[in-house]
């Protein structure tokens, strides 16, 4: 079976009018389906490039980048969107609910762009990230941190992705509710989501299988 | 498009109402001033079109006085010059040119009268026109009848109303009454500005009593030619000029259908250009419609940046705030329409003491093409910031703090 992510050779230069900058330099690595990675790094190491180019938001400069064999070189913008809407689901730091939206329609969202809504498929999710039924007509500014990364992730997943991309997903909750949101993703990945997640916390790559350390554009183990 | 796009923008317009209340008041006062000017340019030109269609289609002929054609002497000051005449003959040439059309002539002078016994003299013009074209001057009387003796006149409305005349009123004619007195038979209902005899403050009275008043050369003021309907006015004017002026240009040939029309052109030129400063405001809403979409593109790029990241088309977000112009732009459009009938309803009844012009075709299509105009400004502000929130790049976006 194809990896879900494949990097090869994959070089990412910024151009600046100070100079051009390399924030990844021939880095090679593969995602398989069902793994939980989590990328750690300094700050400037490239992590946050990485987790731009897997989630389809840029392209590389250099290299070639496959999702589930498909390479995105030659995508347009709207391929790359629906690739996005399609394969990938995004967990943030800062869970960027829209406030605009209640809870069922902040998780129906990516469907409602799909051009339909199944408002039990959004409920099912809910209930997967154990959040509360009676918050789901709720808007996300009267939930809790906790409560709102179970939002995002539930968000996440209502399109069934191939792939969960997560950055920082507890770099905004005490540590208890950290740990309560790591707990959920181990279980998503025991159920076969695939997930990476980009962090600074050693206690949260504790809950995943593999860890790909960044320095300086490359990958360091 | 997607539902929940418009679902988002009506929720964000709420959250703003204050702000997306005041964009809309500017939309609102924009229609009101275009359309409101338009209905009232209408209203005064159908107002002003009734009167003067009274006089029917009607050609004056008047001796040509040198100072190009003007709009010959109907005014109410009773313009004829001593030396500027019609002769009977060329009146005999204007009635043989214009035939079967009737052409008639009128003696106009003004002069001090009284009415009743002490009363202060007045001065008015006085015409004198053969009892037998009376009827064809299409004068409608509001009381009496039509005089045929050299006794008798007719009187105009505001002169009755000024003067308290009614019908068998007398009136003093001269200074000290030295030229008889006329008995009021009929008072002409108002006819406002007209090319042939301007009467509100006039006496008519007939061609024997004048001539036997004033005296005679056997000359004329003016000639009223009234062509009959299907007939061309242009063409009996360019007939007596034919005639008339072959040589030298002796008489001023003036076609009431020619200049009405030129008169309702300038109606037209000054309703546009009222209009236009109407527009000006509507350019002003659309600046504040720009800038507080602007504000709603600036305060929302992290959100631009998450649905982007999740799979939002550009023409998706570029739809969100389209929508956003287009609801402030209809409802402002609306009540703007709605309110500028209102508008128009009581400008017309102050400046024309009238509304009755109010409820035509022209009032609708000026609210539509203010209601229009507001909607094509709203949606022509919202075009940039929507491609602006577009084209935004999702990662720098996502990072906007």
């Amino acid at each position: 079976m194809e990896p879900v992510i494949q990097f090869e050779d994959v070089v990412k230069i910024y151009p600046l009018k100070s100079g051009d900058v390399t924030a990844l330099n021939h880095i090679s690595f593969a995602v398989e389906r069902g793994e939980f990675i989590s990328i750690m790094g300094p700050s400037g190491s490239g992590k946050s490039t990485l987790l731009t180019l897997m989630g389809c938001l840029d392209k590389p400069t250099f290299g070639t980048i496959s999702m589930s064999g498909i390479p995105i070189r030659d995508m347009s913008d709207v391929e790359l969107t629906s690739l996005r809407r399609d394969r990938i689901g995004f967990i943030f730091q800062y869970f960027n609910l829209f406030p605009l939206l209640n809870i069922i329609e902040n998780v129906s969202f990516p469907q409602m762009l799909k051009g339909g809504v199944n408002v039990e498929k959004a409920k099912e999710v809910l209930r997967a990230v154990q959040l509360d039924e009676h918050l789901y007509t709720h808007t996300p500014l009267e939930l809790s941190g906790g409560q709102q990364q179970r939002v995002a992730v539930a968000r996440s997943l209502i399109n069934d992705p191939d792939i969960l991309l997560c950055d920082e997903p507890t770099g905004n909750l005490d540590s208890k509710t950290g740990a309560s949101i790591m707990e959920l993703m181990t279980q998503l990945n025991k159920k076969g989501a695939t997930i990476i997640v980009v962090t600074h916390d050693p206690n949260v790559a504790n809950y995943t299988n593999r860890t790909i350390r960044i320095i300086d554009g490359r990958i360091a183990a | 498009m997607t539902a929940i796009f418009w679902e988002i923008a009506k929720r964000n317009i709420r959250l703003h109402m204050l702000r997306s209340t005041l964009a809309m008041l500017g939309i609102v006062i924009g229609v009101v001033a275009i359309a409101s000017m338009g209905i009232l340019g209408n209203s005064m030109v159908a107002s002003v079109s009734e009167s003067l269609n009274s006089v029917g289609d009607s050609v004056i002929v008047s001796p040509y006085s040198g100072g190009g054609d003007g709009m010959g002497p109907g005014g109410g000051g009773g313009g004829s010059s001593a030396n500027l005449k019609i002769t009977d003959q060329n009146y005999q040439q204007i009635k043989r040119a214009v035939a079967p059309n009737v052409a008639i002539p009128v003696l106009s002078t003004s002069e001090r009268m009284s009415v009743g016994v002490g009363s202060d003299d007045i001065v008015a013009t006085i015409y004198g026109v053969d009892t037998q074209y009376i009827p064809d001057l299409s004068l409608v009387l509001t009381s009496g009848v039509y005089n045929n003796a050299d006794s008798g006149c007719l009187v105009g409305s505001e002169f009755a109303t000024d003067n308290n005349v009614k019908v068998g009123s007398r009136i003093s004619m001269g200074s000290d009454g030295q030229y008889g007195t006329l008995r009021v038979t009929g008072i002409i209902e108002e006819r406002g500005m007209s090319f042939d005899l301007s009467t509100d403050n006039a006496v008519v009275a007939t061609q024997g009593w004048y001539e036997s008043t004033f005296g005679s050369n056997d000359e004329y003021d003016q000639v009223v030619v009234k062509v009959k309907e299907g007939q061309d006015t242009a063409e009996v004017k360019k007939i007596i000029e034919k005639q008339l002026n072959r040589r030298d240009k002796i008489v001023s040939v003036t076609d009431s259908k020619a200049t009405l029309d030129s008169l309702y052109a300038t109606f037209g030129t000054i309703t546009t250009f009222v209009t236009a400063i109407g527009g000006i405001s509507m350019i002003v809403a659309g600046v504040s419609i720009f800038n507080i979409m602007m504000m709603s593109v600036n305060e929302r790029i992290k959100e631009i940046g998450i649905m982007r990241s999740i799979g939002t088309q550009k023409k998706e977000v570029m739809s969100m705030f389209i929508y956003e112009a287009a609801i402030i732009g209809v409802i402002g459009s609306i009540v703007g329409g709605i309110l500028s009938i209102l508008a128009g309803y009581a400008v017309s009844a102050l400046m024309l003491g009238t509304t009755e012009y109010l409820w035509t075709i022209s009032t609708a299509i000026s609210v539509s093409e203010g209601v229009g105009f507001g909607i094509v400004i709203c949606l022509a502000c919202g075009i940039y910031p929507a491609w602006q929130a577009a084209n935004l790049n999702p990662i720098d976006a996502l990072r906007h703090e």
